[in-house]
């Protein structure tokens, strides 16, 4: 078979997601390329094949659902909650490879019930990787971040640290780089002082005028870009981060925790035992996690092939909070999900609309499904 | 084989690169008339030389269509991916000096490093309603400078073909990544350089595009001999 065949097994798929209720979208193959780079960032780019339109505009080939099926939901205005499902070949340049394939997945959106809705969206790519990979001994690797965010605020650093180190996690070396800054802190120095006496004088609203003038003298916009009252907030922010050192022992307690890894079945004891030993309230976020446990009890899934990992993330702002993929046997990742209660506001959505989903890599899945039983994943 | 060398084609790079060749040895006379666009180097026959614009050289020598070039080492790295894997930076020539730079307006009196942009650059979207938007025509290496090695990927490149110094002040863009050498026309736009906002610090380039053919071809070895040479002695 040809790569951009479709897999035998879509109409299992689809079957799947009817019988999980979930509605079938379609989303055009060329999409506008703003909301990818948008959202991902500009290392995407690369990674996907861009075309403009006559008029100049930017459009690529459809590189993920996720976004064009959000897109999608803001601009038919329908109501939530809602499951949708879909189908379809996704395009990017890979180095090793197919440039074209297929994904399936579900989007689950407006649901209120967190835990539910999480232990849902496991459940569903669990069962469904095991409709079509029978007897494949799948494991799947859990994250969430909304437990590191709490880790970050026991520790009592101020809140411009906590978000530089949230926003880095998932990157291990980005993280591990901020790790060194709050160990050894560097000094604010090298200013102007006049600047220098209105900051430590706290005379804030001088700062902002003296830096409105300036900007004025120098033909600088006061409101195309950053404001004077915003470089005049951070200054005074970045002086008081910069004097941010973490001591040694909350510094090993922060490490001691990105290196967990245990059984998913025993991780709510873990953490527990964690913030009592390091004397953190982690309660609303253990409370969380624990209730996430009980509804994939529930919903009947197998826990013993779920594996809990601190330091598993997506370094992209849109996702807050569990993030899961599934191997066979620790190969390629054959799905894919997770927490994106940030995007559908990002993407213009006008009120708070929770969300979670997952993504199915069925040229991976497919590959299996032709090796023999015999032969290694 | 006959072994093509492309030169830049007019200006002072082509000035400078000629004289180097010439201390090496290898005179350069043009084909025909002084504006041709073809060369010979005098002595060596089977050598040949193609006049072009420095953008058009890194092309070529990517593709592997002239075997040497002399181009900015910017030029080269921002066309080509794994350019190392690519070509050869035979030597460093000395002239053609320009960093590719990341500057600020300098009344950003909180931004001095990359972490402090990678900071800004995290809340933008919620103070601004977009990203952190950068003029340049770097795409490949800003994205290399800010994500690879800084860990910073929320922003969008503007692309600006000329005139970038002027993006933030006209509101076209807030920060660009751009080439310099002496600085003054960022100080003259209100800019300031990142203390590691130096992406790299170029200068025109002896360039050999990675063939299997080149492996002991003794001229290949004797064209780069020579230029290293002139530039020792």
């Amino acid at each position: 078979m040809t790569l951009s065949d479709m897999p035998d097994f879509a109409p299992d798929l689809l079957a799947a997601f009817t019988a999980r209720r979930a509605e079938r979208v379609h989303t055009p193959v060329i999409q506008p390329a703003d909301p990818f780079l948008d959202m991902a960032g500009e290392d995407l780019r690369r990674r996907i094949f861009l075309t403009a339109s006559e008029t100049g505009t930017s459009l690529c080939l459809r590189p993920e659902f996720t976004i064009p099926v959000c897109l999608r939901h803001i601009a038919t205005a329908t109501g939530t909650p809602k499951r949708y499902a879909y189908l379809g070949e996704v395009f990017r340049q890979r180095r090793g490879g197919a440039e074209e394939f297929y994904q399936a997945g579900i989007e689950d959106l407006g649901e209120r019930d967190v835990a539910s809705a999480d232990a849902r969206a496991i459940v569903d790519a669990m069962e469904i990787l095991r409709l079509v990979l029978k007897g494949r001994n799948l494991s799947l690797t859990l994250g969430d971040q909304a437990v590191f965010e709490a880790v970050v605020a026991a520790l009592g650093l101020p809140v411009g640290w906590q978000k530089r180190l949230i926003h880095a996690f998932g990157d291990a070396a980005h993280l591990e780089a901020l790790l060194d800054r709050l160990a050894r802190p560097q000094p604010v120095a090298g200013l102007d002082p006049e600047i220098e006496a209105l900051l430590s004088a706290d005379r804030e609203d001088d700062l902002i005028a003296r830096l409105e003038s300036r900007m004025e003298e120098t033909g600088y916009s006061t409101n195309a870009s950053r404001s004077p009252a915003e470089i005049a907030r951070r200054l005074k922010e970045k002086r008081a981060l910069a004097e941010t050192r973490l001591d040694g022992s909350a510094l090993l307690l922060l490490r001691e925790f990105l290196t967990l890894r245990l059984p998913l079945a025993e991780a709510s004891a873990a953490l527990a035992g964690f913030a009592d030993a390091a004397d953190l309230k982690l309660g609303p976020a253990i409370a969380a996690f624990d209730a996430r446990l009980a509804a994939l009890a529930n919903a009947g899934a197998d826990l013993s092939a779920m594996t809990y990992r601190a330091a598993f993330g997506r370094p992209l702002d849109y996702y807050t909070g569990m993030v899961f993929e599934i191997t066979a046997a620790g190969g390629e990742v054959l799905a894919g999900g997770g927490r994106f209660d940030r995007l559908m506001t990002l993407l213009g959505a006008e009120s708070h609309i929770p969300a979670v989903g997952f993504s199915l890599w069925l040229d991976r899945i497919d590959t299996l499904r032709t090796r023999r039983s015999g032969e290694p994943a | 084989m006959t072994i093509t060398i492309a030169l830049p084609s007019k200006g002072r790079m082509k000035d400078e690169a000629s004289a180097i060749f010439e201390r090496a040895g290898l005179k350069i006379s043009t084909v025909g008339n002084d504006r041709s666009y073809r060369g010979r180097v005098e002595g060596m026959d089977d050598v040949e030389i193609a006049f072009l614009s420095a953008s058009e050289i890194s092309r070529e020598i990517g593709a592997g269509a002239v075997d040497f070039g002399v181009t900015g080492e910017d030029l080269v790295r921002e066309g080509l991916a794994d350019a190392d894997e690519r070509v050869d930076f035979c030597a460093r020539l000395g002239f053609g000096h320009a960093d590719v730079v990341v500057a600020v307006p300098d009344i950003w009196l909180d931004v001095d490093t990359m972490a402090d942009l990678g900071d800004v650059a995290a809340e933008f979207r919620t103070r601004h309603g977009r990203r952190l938007a950068i003029a340049t025509k770097y795409w490949r290496l800003t994205q290399q400078h800010f994500s690879g090695s800084h860990g910073i990927q929320l922003y969008r490149i503007v692309e600006s073909l000329g005139a970038t110094e002027g993006a933030p002040a006209s509101g076209s863009a807030d920060i660009i990544v751009d080439i310099t050498s002496t600085g003054s026309t960022l100080k003259a736009n209100h800019l300031k350089i990142l203390s590691d906002g130096i992406i790299l610090r170029s200068q025109a380039c002896l360039v050999r595009a990675r063939k299997p053919e080149h492996d002991g071809d003794a001229r290949i070895r004797e064209i780069v001999e020579r230029v290293q040479g002139a530039l020792r002695g």
